[in-house]
């Protein structure tokens, strides 16, 4: 199935549809008041990209002195090719000692690889503690977003899911009671947990200590009760120096959620007092990212789900039909280099408004990286799984380079010149039957005629 | 393991150096008046903002909190401790904490951040495992924003350390904004 087959899955339920269209545009305006607050934002976007840019070119050095300074501090390192790699080890860690329970705060790096499953089989509880990832988890269904894990779900479903597994009361889906009793749920399980198990936000090479963000304090629940911590990063998650995370900090929660920072910033450099800390470097493909000139870029990301809120498409397909873990812009400029075959129909779920590369904290060209795994798809694909119809659609802007170029470098092109055509055509179920807001301007053919008459 | 792997590939398919940038804080100097920006901040993330004194501390606690008896206290600021704690402590003892009362080293104006170090906590589950939390921290130890921050703190040991702002709180459940998810239900800051 390709995306637009499962977006009108999504699009069945209208009235849902147009509720998580809203929801989400509301984050991204809550982020633009939040950016516009910020003396220097831009200059602070330019230097996320410079310092990740300068990450990627050094990558091997930094994560040398990364492991190195954490080993000072009495931190475990542990390398991992891939998924399987990973798994394993966190098993291992877990058997030393002797854990049957484990909690775990976001980290959409063991959703990459599977790590649930993969113990579950091996009866170890896992408990997500995130509450979005929790009702996920109840639902057996991957989080939809990567920030708002849950986004896809009504409260009264979350109801419905809770009485059946907690045991609670009907409340009609009231937010107060329904987090209130999974406060109380959670706060069992991590009273009873062996480990804690965490994602990495930042790792910083200079020190060997890292940085966890949450705002619900799972992840520090977790790990201050628990034995040991296992933190596990993608190798893409370093940065050179401390003094750094005072650039992604201001950048990452504004641009997820519009806060001027995440609740909890939580440093971790040594373990606790008779508890173990480790650290799991994941490459799981990434090294191969690294080697594509075109895509490399996308191992900027902080994982600030900004790309998600704006993309029109997203907002009216939903995080399951692109069918990655990182779903949305991001997702469909990574999943690609996964595996090209299965994600084909990505590059195409965008209308390259280019309101992505707008947002994106750390400046990458998602928009650009679409168009250009158009361009690999359509060639390497003899038999292109994406609908001839779909190109179509899109060709005339695809096939002129130049003009794609000017579409895709000014702020103010974003939904007022995309082609209507584009979005409105019968076979992008995302456009079925609802009219995206309102721009006002030149339509989409005046401005072409204008261009054509210039160029 | 695959270290050497990893690493091998790394250096194989990264790109030609470029260079770190300097960050050139001129670009982010704001004039504001920091406390009023911290406080301002404070209550938008959620949490309650006090000026007072040394002296008032417990009197505006008890004003603020009437019904707490499981009281932590790591500072000698505060005297309404009823549990003592040392860094031996078991955390799990603490589930039935009503209110902890910490220091904080050091606020940002720019989002109602404190920092509350391993130490100024005792026992690290502290500030988290509470049901509510008071921080108490100096007006002029607020800085500007987390560059500063970071300046600030650089000449530390570093074990572990977290900027608080505000109360835990979620959205999870329809972009419904609740506080108390799973660390303190409130946050009360005391600026002395
Ligand atoms: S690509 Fe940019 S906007 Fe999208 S999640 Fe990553 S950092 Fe955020």
């Amino acid at each position: 199935m390709n995306h637009a087959k499962r977006a009108t899955e999504f699009n069945k339920d209208e009235a849902k549809v147009n509720w998580h269209d809203k929801a989400l545009w509301y984050v991204r305006e809550k982020r633009d008041k939040s950016a516009h607050n910020v003396q220097g934002w831009e200059y602070l976007r330019q230097l996320g990209s410079e310092i990740k840019a300068n990450v990627l070119s050094n990558l091997d050095e930094y994560l040398i002195q990364f492991e190195s300074n954490a080993k000072k501090n009495g931190v475990h390192v542990h390398w991992a090719a891939n998924a399987q790699e990973h798994n394993e080890i966190i098993q291992s860690i877990l058997e030393k000692h002797n854990a049957k329970k484990v909690v775990k705060s976001k980290s959409m790096l063991t959703e990459e690889c599977h790590l649930n499953p993969f113990l579950e089989d091996k009866g170890i509880e896992v408990i997500d503690t995130d509450l979005g990832e929790r009702i996920v988890q109840l639902a057996e269904e991957p989080p939809s977003h990567i920030v708002l894990p849950a986004i896809h779900k009504t409260k009264e479903e979350v109801d419905v899911l809770f009485q059946e597994h907690l045991g609670t009361k009907p409340s009609q889906g009231n937010p107060e009671y329904l987090v209130s009793e999974a406060r109380k749920h959670l706060r069992d399980k991590f009273l009873n947990a062996d480990v804690a198990i965490t994602g990495v936000n930042f790792a910083v090479a200079e020190t060997g200590g890292f940085v966890v963000c949450t705002n619900e304090g799972n992840a520090d629940m977790g790990v201050h009760l628990a034995k040991a911590h296992i933190a596990c990063m993608g190798i893409e998650k370093i940065i050179p120096e401390e003094k750094h995370l005072g650039v992604f900090l201001r950048l990452l929660a504004r641009s997820a959620t519009g806060q001027p920072i995440t609740t909890y910033s939580s440093h971790f450099n040594q373990a606790e007092e008779g508890k173990e800390l480790h650290i799991v470097i994941v490459d799981n493909g990434r090294t191969e990212q690294l080697s594509r000139e075109d895509f490399r870029a996308s191992l900027h990301c902080i994982r600030c789900g900004a790309c998600m809120n704006t993309c029109p498409i997203y907002r009216r397909s939903g995080g399951h039909s692109y069918d990655y873990t990182i779903p949305g812009p991001i997702g469909s400029i990574l999943s690609p280099g996964k595996d090209l075959k299965k994600h084909s129909s990505l590059p195409f779920a965008s209308t390259l408004c280019g309101s992505c590369s707008n947002v994106c904290p750390v400046k990458i060209n998602i928009h650009e990286q679409l168009y250009k795994w158009r361009q690999v798809i359509v060639k390497e694909e003899k038999q292109p799984i994406v609908k001839k119809s779909i190109l179509k659609t899109a060709g005339m802007v695809l096939s002129k380079p130049k003009l794609y170029k000017i579409a895709g470098k000014s702020a103010r092109f974003a939904l007022k010149h995309a082609p209507k055509f584009m979005i409105y055509n019968k076979l992008n179920a995302w456009g079925k039957a609802r009219d995206l807001p309102e721009v006002k301007g030149d339509s989409f053919d005046e401005w072409y005629k204008k261009r054509k008459k210039n160029e | 393991m695959s270290r050497e792997a990893i690493l091998n590939s790394v250096k194989k398919n990264k790109p030609e150096l470029l260079p770190l940038p300097e960050i050139n804080e001129v670009k982010f100097k704001e004039d504001v008046d920091l406390k009023e920006t911290f406080k301002n901040n404070v209550a938008l993330v959620g949490g309650n903002i006090i000026e007072t004194t040394v002296a008032s501390i417990d009197d505006i606690i008890k004003a603020q909190y009437p019904d707490k008896t499981n009281i932590v206290s790591t500072t000698n600021k505060s005297k309404l401790g009823t549990i003592s704690v040392d860094k031996n402590t078991d955390p799990h003892t603490l589930e039935h904490i009503d209110l902890a009362i910490v220091e904080g080293e050091l606020g940002v104006s720019e989002n109602g951040a404190i920092w509350v170090t391993a130490s100024n906590s005792v026992v690290r589950a502290l500030p988290f495992i509470t049901n509510d939390l008071v921080i108490i921290l100096n007006k002029k130890s607020i800085c500007l924003h987390m560059l500063d921050a970071y300046k600030v703190i650089d000449n530390r040991e570093r074990n572990f350390g977290v900027f608080i702002s505000g109360p835990s709180k979620t959205a999870d459940i329809e972009q419904c904004l609740v506080v108390g998810a799973h660390g303190a239900m409130s946050l009360s800051v005391l600026l002395v």
